[in-house]
């Protein structure tokens, strides 16, 4: 029920607005030309279908203005701008047609499973089809021209219109877009010259003359449908997809010269050309365009030093492996790394191939060393400090401690490997400086004047003092130096051994000369035997030359001592008093079962020269006196000798056609020779001479030693019944030289309760009761 | 059948000739350093000839460098330290 107050408020309101319409103008004459203006001008900006695409109908502009003066003169300017983006709105649906054509256009071709075979052939022959995008993106932006609001009504009018249409045109892409356009994003790289662009591609977007590019207008389209703004994460990453490409194909297993140069050359050169299209299309010079690329250009460096830097991670193990071919690959990585910070994964990586492909049962101890080398110096390089190095020799460091023959593959390189001669791949440097191994000192925080190490100190020293600190101690060292040493010294015939002088000098330098000086004695032992020798010789001239060794200063001989036979403990006992003249308060222990021998053994029919052990020799002399021999009495003539080493050394005669087996147990000499032995009679003169070393080695001087303390923990045991671990190890420290540890002792327990000496029960050790 | 030797290459141990002739014994330590014979004394880096023994006239051998040093010493009253007796040296070795 209206009331009359609100007619009259209707009234009023009426009012106004025919006053606002009119502009006080005479009787509706304004109000009508207000109406013709709202009507020519949303004529003329209705977004037409199909027809409207052609071309906008001829407008009078001033006319227009006029019509948009007198609408926003009544202040119906917004009201009008929201009529025309709803309608803009409304005709939408006639470029979702569209889109949908060209999509389907462009996904026919990746619409893969096709029921023919012929025409699956038919359709991978035709050209990818990023033809179709471009013409969606054509069309597109047509469309958003065809209905832009003309410059006339402001460029907020513009703005919003813009944002309305790309939010709808965004609305209707479908999600396949995404990869057309990234399809026609990479495309665009090689669209270098117009020679090199498709042929559809000046069709759609004709070329401005004096663009140096094809594409540039292409480019220019989709800036004017946000396209680029847009999808710039997208445009990125097929740059960061063309780098990884591109790397990966050129850097991969090239390691003998820096590449990262070339590659950053070749993004300048290639990538960056093609990311001015995006980016400084409309840069005034090459600096203004240096300038508008500054972000997205440093993005891309980093990308190109991460991707060559995951390569190189990738690849490190085979690098070091190559290394030092491969130190230009080295000084890449570490250039990449200051760049991107991938250490931790280059940690990871070496450490895991280092488990997969080096710490493993089938690697050879002195390939792992030699490795480990390699390692240390490749990270030398990559990282000074030695950080990384710290954190991956660490469980190389650890698994070398267990493996035991490290130690004497260290050794062995230290003196130089003695048959593969002088250069072969020692692990030693020769250029490396010699420097005496600095004890890690523990540092005393105590001090007031402490100050951290330098960070560029870096752990290491050298590499031999980085090896050799794998151990906690160097006497072990030394000892398996002794060792080594005395293995080579008791080979040496000729009496030339300048090389372990020289070895053993240079060792002097980083152990100290109080560590050597055992080796010291032995090296004068070996001068002093070839002084005593000639000197002997010159009194009476005989076959042997023996080398006298001071015994306490050589590493414990194997003895199993036994007498040689016939002429030839005749020779030994006359230089024995040969020597007792020259020396008259020393006298002279032959250790027999060392040494070699060149003997020649004639025979009725021929002659058999051979290079044998002393032990051979004694039993061959043996079947000078009597044809026929068994091996019993052969052993029982020469003393206490192993069987098994007896009829080894036969062996080696009746391989060399002297001796030949009857029956077992029984050896016959071959007066003159058998068919079958002819061929052994051949290779003259036979070296028999074994290659076991006659030097004890530590592993056997420990077994020996924990024989002897298992007396002691046997009497223990009997006599006290049962004892704790910790007990029998406090009681084993007071037996002379017992110097393990009770780990070493829990291990050695061990192994007797696996041998059925002891039982253990609640950590209480007791024999076992027979 | 006979065996030539054209050459022998042979190992041996020196040892003091102390008048024992137990050959496989661990060898006899000095009385003064208690190192063996066959080593050398605590002052001398050398075996052998550097460091020669001295035998007394009470049958007591000892470390020519250990037992010069003992003689030295006013303690010892140059008597041998093994059995007190004067010490003399034994012309005769062996």
């Amino acid at each position: 029920m209206a009331t009359s107050t609100l007619c009259n408020q209707v009234a009023e309101k009426w009012q106004r607005s025919f006053a606002k319409l009119n502009r006080e103008k005479e009787g509706i004459t304004g109000l009508l030309e207000f109406t013709r203006a709202w009507l020519t001008a949303s004529d003329q900006l209705r977004p037409r279908d199909k027809s409207g695409l052609a071309v906008k109908p001829p407008y009078d502009k001033t006319k227009l203005r006029e019509c948009f003066e007198i609408i926003r003169s009544c202040n119906l300017h917004a009201v009008f701008l929201d009529d025309y983006l709803d309608a803009v709105g409304r005709h939408l649906p006639a470029i979702t047609s569209d889109i949908e054509f060209y999509m389907k256009m462009y996904e026919v071709h990746i619409t893969y499973p096709l029921p023919t075979f012929a025409s699956w052939l038919r359709l991978i022959q035709r050209e990818p089809k990023v033809e179709h995008i471009a013409m969606l993106i054509n069309i597109a932006a047509r469309w958003q021209r065809a209905w832009a609001p003309l410059p006339e009504m402001g460029a907020s009018a513009i703005s919003a219109f813009t944002c309305t249409f790309q939010t709808h045109l965004y609305s209707i892409l479908p999600p396949s877009f995404t990869e057309g356009f990234r399809d026609l994003i990479a495309a665009t790289f090689d669209f270098k010259s117009i020679e090199s662009a498709p042929d559809w591609l000046p069709l759609r977007f004709p070329c401005t003359p004096g663009v140096p590019r094809p594409d540039f207008t292409l480019w220019i389209v989709m800036q004017e449908l946000g396209l680029i703004e847009r999808y710039e994460t997208l445009i990125l990453s097929v740059c960061y997809e063309r780098i990884e490409k591109h790397i990966s194909e050129t850097c991969g297993k090239v390691w003998d010269r820096q590449v990262l140069q070339e590659m950053r050359d070749w993004m300048s050169r290639e990538v960056v050309t093609w990311l001015t299209m995006p980016y400084a299309r409309d840069a005034r010079s090459a600096e203004h365009a240096a300038m508008l690329m500054k972000g997205v250009g440093s993005r891309l460096d980093y990308h190109v030093c991460k991707t060559l830097a995951d390569l190189r991670t990738l690849e490190i193990f085979d690098i070091i492996i190559d290394y030092p071919d491969s130190r230009p690959a080295l000084d890449d990585l570490k250039e990449c790394l200051q760049r991107v910070d991938q250490r931790s994964q280059l940690v990871q990586s070496l450490r895991k191939a280092n488990r997969r492909r080096l710490l493993h049962p089938g690697a050879d101890t002195k390939l792992i060393l030699t490795q480990y080398v390699s390692i240390i110096r490749c990270l030398r390089i990559i990282d000074p400090q030695g950080v990384l190095l710290f954190k991956v020799a660490d469980p190389i460091r650890r698994y070398l401690r267990d493996r035991p023959d490290t130690i004497r593959c260290i050794v062995a390189s230290l003196v130089g490997d003695g048959e593969s001669g002088e250069s072969g791949d020692s692990l030693v440097d020769e250029n490396e400086p010699i420097q005496p191994i600095n004890q890690t000192q523990l540092e005393d925080y105590t001090d007031p004047n402490w100050e951290p190490e330098p960070i560029d100190a870096g752990p290491g020293n050298d590499i031999i003092s980085t090896l050799i600190s794998i151990y906690d101690s160097q006497e072990l060292f030394v000892k398996e130096l002794q060792i080594l040493l005395a293995q080579r010294l008791l080979a040496i015939k000729d009496g030339n051994f300048d090389r372990e002088r020289r070895n053993i000098e240079i060792l002097k330098i980083r152990f100290g000369e109080a560590a050597l000086q055992v080796c010291e004695v032995m090296l004068r032992d070996m001068t002093d035997s070839k002084r005593m020798d000639q000197h002997i010789q010159q009194q009476t001239a005989s076959d042997l030359h023996p080398t006298v060794i001071s015994r306490h200063f050589w590493p414990p001989l194997q003895t199993n001592t036994f007498t040689m036979s016939g002429q030839f403990r005749k020779i030994q006992e006359d230089y024995a008093n040969e020597f007792h003249v020259f020396k008259p308060d020393k006298k002279l222990v032959w250790m027999s079962h060392l040494g070699s021998i060149n003997l020649e053994v004639e025979l009725d029919d021929r002659t058999v020269e051979a290079e044998v052990p002393p032990l051979e020799a004694a039993l061959i002399e043996l079947f000078s006196e009597q044809d026929e021999w068994t091996v019993a009495d052969l052993i029982v003539n020469v003393g206490s000798i192993e069987r098994s080493n007896a009829v080894k050394a036969l062996t080696t005669w009746v391989e060399l056609g002297v001796l030949k087996e009857d029956s077992p147990d029984h050896y016959r000499l071959l007066k003159t020779a058998e068919e079958a032995s002819t061929r052994a009679t051949a290779r003259q003169p036979a070296v028999a001479v074994e290659e076991l070393p006659p030097v004890v080695t530590v592993q056997q001087q420990q077994a020996e030693q924990m024989r002897v303390f298992w007396m002691y923990i046997e009497g223990m045991l009997k006599n006290l019944g049962q004892l704790p671990l910790d007990r029998i190890q406090q009681m084993l420290k007071f037996a002379p030289n017992y110097d393990r540890n009770i780990d070493q002792l829990a291990a050695f327990m061990e192994a007797a309760r696996r041998e059925g000496l002891v039982t253990v029960t609640n950590g209480l050790w007791k024999l076992q009761s027979k | 059948m006979k065996v030539t030797i054209k050459n022998w290459h042979a190992i041996a141990q020196w040892r003091w000739d102390i008048g024992s002739n137990e050959v496989d014994d661990e060898g006899d330590v000095c009385g003064i350093c208690r190192v063996p014979y066959e080593g050398c004394c605590p002052s001398c880096k050398m075996p052998g000839d550097d460091c020669p023994l001295i035998w007394g006239e009470c049958s007591h051998v000892f470390h020519m460098h250990c037992l010069l040093k003992w003689l030295g010493t006013a303690a010892s009253k140059q008597q041998c330290p093994m059995d007190r007796r004067p010490w003399g040296e034994s012309i005769v070795s062996s």
